[in-house]
């Protein structure tokens, strides 16, 4: 690094998405010297919130799971004191699928749950406690003899009524953008152990607080934290990263660089071809990505009086044909918003409501936004009639929404579809042909939601440290 | 292929997915306790050597593979028995 004078790092990190804000805080635990550039103006990547006519919203995650005894949002909790800056609640209960014929309502204990799903699936109680028992049971190898399940393999395995199977997959449908017959059977259970049996936390305020307080504990640890900073390149040197270029024009170097960003991005607009091996630039663009969504953002008057569990995560399904939903939500329209999620804020003064659509482009959303709205609207009042007497505010994040604010490809909402086909190539978190490469988030493999790419975020820490101590000792003149 | 030569490649291909230096992985190592082989780790790894060699483990077979010996042993036994049909067409 002699004979230059530009700040120098042993790691940056692209991106402060969680993944990247927790990867940083391990990085700068260790006593790395660590800078986070983020192009947005606050850190947290979808887990952020926003203010309106006094009233805060999440923008698209709105609550959190693995924070039971060993979840990995518990050891993040612990290892940096978060508890010290955030309040968390746990929201009962959690989650609550409303089908044409039962509902469903999942509980933080399991055997309330269970006790429940009695009253429409009496000869599925014992099945769901060995599923969950299966799910709560930590055992990687039983994954890897899954590797080629869907979830449907998965719940096919455990249940017998097609109407249970629909129902208990809508939620990760939403969750994971796929109908379970796609999904892999490993993403799948993940999103129903950490949303579902360990889901519905809060960090009181809203969901920034939790981006706020990672961010604050990896200052605290000497980090350094630049916002509103596009990356727009990362150096390369003799086939390793070895910095990046901020804004087009402040190049930093640094012995490790970690993308929390779109892998597209990072591997083609970042990087560049010529430093991609062929067969690699073919898989990247044969991967699929997620679909994206269209979260709709209402303000509520005090007056308006309805019976839902304000924090709990309702969904809504007519129908029980998920593939149908997959189908339908790569032409959705106005007055095609059909299966959603809606969730009163804790204090009722907001509700969020998502469905799963495509990107398209951006002049459609800008021509047809205010209609989606409207559309949404009118199909919430069939949930909640008179609702649209009491908005105090509307407003809705599209598909090109998310992808301003976040540059995820597409607006998609959960990287990689996570389909068995899609499922493991290291080459995507730690790339062979480019050493001190790393990527972390939900491009890098199938890790989503706050617990899956916290955990990411741990474990490229821990990969980073490891292999620098490798090279460390190789180094060593001694 | 002699055992010595593929467990010297099984213990590379655990070594980039673990992050850890071969130098460090003995044949007896855990893949979970000692490795720290996650879920997504165990998938990488048997998805990494059906690609490399060529074979598909069976799926009730993946649980048993506990240790590095005992993965070097699930491909040896593949490829013999490759080699057993290949010879016999």
């Amino acid at each position: 690094m002699s004979g230059t004078d530009r700040p120098s790092y042993d790691a940056v990190i692209i991106g402060s998405g969680i993944s990247g804000l927790v990867c940083g805080s391990y990085l700068a635990k260790a006593g790395l010297k660590v800078l986070i550039a983020e192009q947005h103006h606050q850190p947290g990547g979808y887990c952020t919130s926003f203010v309106r006519r006094g009233i805060t919203f999440d923008a698209a995650a709105h609550s959190f799971g693995g924070y039971r005894e060993n979840g990995i949002i518990r050891k993040v909790f612990n290892d940096f004191r978060l508890n010290d800056n955030v309040a968390v609640t746990r929201y009962d209960p959690t989650d609550v699928v409303v089908s044409p014929d039962s509902e469903i309502s999942l509980w933080s204990d399991l055997e309330r749950t269970i006790a429940d799903l009695g009253s429409s699936f009496p000869d599925e109680q014992d099945n769901f406690r060995k599923f969950a028992s299966f799910l709560l049971k930590p055992d990687p190898q039983s994954f890897a003899g899954m590797r080629r399940w869907t979830f449907k393999d998965l719940l096919d395995h455990y249940f017998r009524n097609d109407k249970l199977k629909s129902m208990l997959s809508f939620p990760i449908f939403g969750n994971g953008a796929l109908p379970p017959a796609r999904m892999s059977a490993f993403i799948g259970a993940k999103i129903f152990t950490e949303f579902i049996l360990d889901g519905g936390y809060y960090p009181e305020g809203g969901m920034q607080r939790l981006s706020n307080a990672l961010a604050e504990s990896f200052q605290h640890f000497g980090g350094e934290l630049l916002l509103s900073c596009p990356v727009s390149k990362i150096i390369i040197k003799n086939g390793g990263a070895a910095g990046i270029v901020i804004g087009g024009k402040m190049p930093v170097s640094a012995g490790s660089v970690v993308s929390n960003c779109d892998a597209r991005q990072t591997f083609l607009r970042m990087i560049g071809k010529k430093h991609l091996p062929l067969e690699f630039m073919n898989k990247l663009h044969r991967m699929q990505p997620s679909l994206s969504m269209f979260v709709l953002y209402l303000g509520l008057d005090q007056e308006f009086e309805n019976t839902l569990h304000a924090g709990s995560n309702i969904w809504y399904l007519s129908h029980y044909d998920l593939e149908k939903m997959y189908r339908s939500a790569a032409r959705r329209s106005p007055s095609l918003i059909d299966e959603c999620m809606v969730r009163i804020s804790p204090d009722r003064k907001s509700l969020l409501a998502f469905t799963n659509t495509s990107f398209r482009n951006r002049a459609f959303w800008s021509d047809s936004k205010s209609k989606f709205i409207d559309g949404f609207i009118a199909r919430l009042s069939r949930i909640m009639p008179g609702i649209s007497q009491h908005i105090l505010y509307k407003d809705a994040a599209t598909p090109s929404t998310m992808d301003r604010y976040t540059s995820n490809y597409r607006g998609a909402a959960y990287g990689w579809e996570s389909t068995t086909a899609q499922l493991a190539d290291p080459d995507f978190r730690r790339p062979s042909f480019i050493r001190h490469l790393y990527l972390t988030g939900h491009w890098s493999t199938q890790g989503l939601g706050i617990p899956g790419v916290a955990y990411l975020g741990y474990d490229t820490a821990t990969s980073v440290l490891k292999r620098r101590k490798a090279s460390l000792s190789q180094s060593s003149p001694e | 292929m002699k055992e010595n030569t593929l467990e010297k490649e099984i213990i590379s291909i655990i070594a980039d997915v673990s992050g850890f230096d071969p130098g460090e992985i003995t044949p007896e190592a855990k893949l979970a306790d000692d490795l720290e082989i996650d879920s997504i780790k165990a998938i990488e790894i048997v998805v990494a050597i059906e690609k490399k060699y060529k074979v598909s483990v069976r799926d009730e077979d993946v649980p048993k593979i506990t240790t590095v010996s005992e993965t070097v042993a699930v491909v040896h036994k593949l490829l013999n028995q490759e080699l057993a049909t290949n010879v016999r067409n």
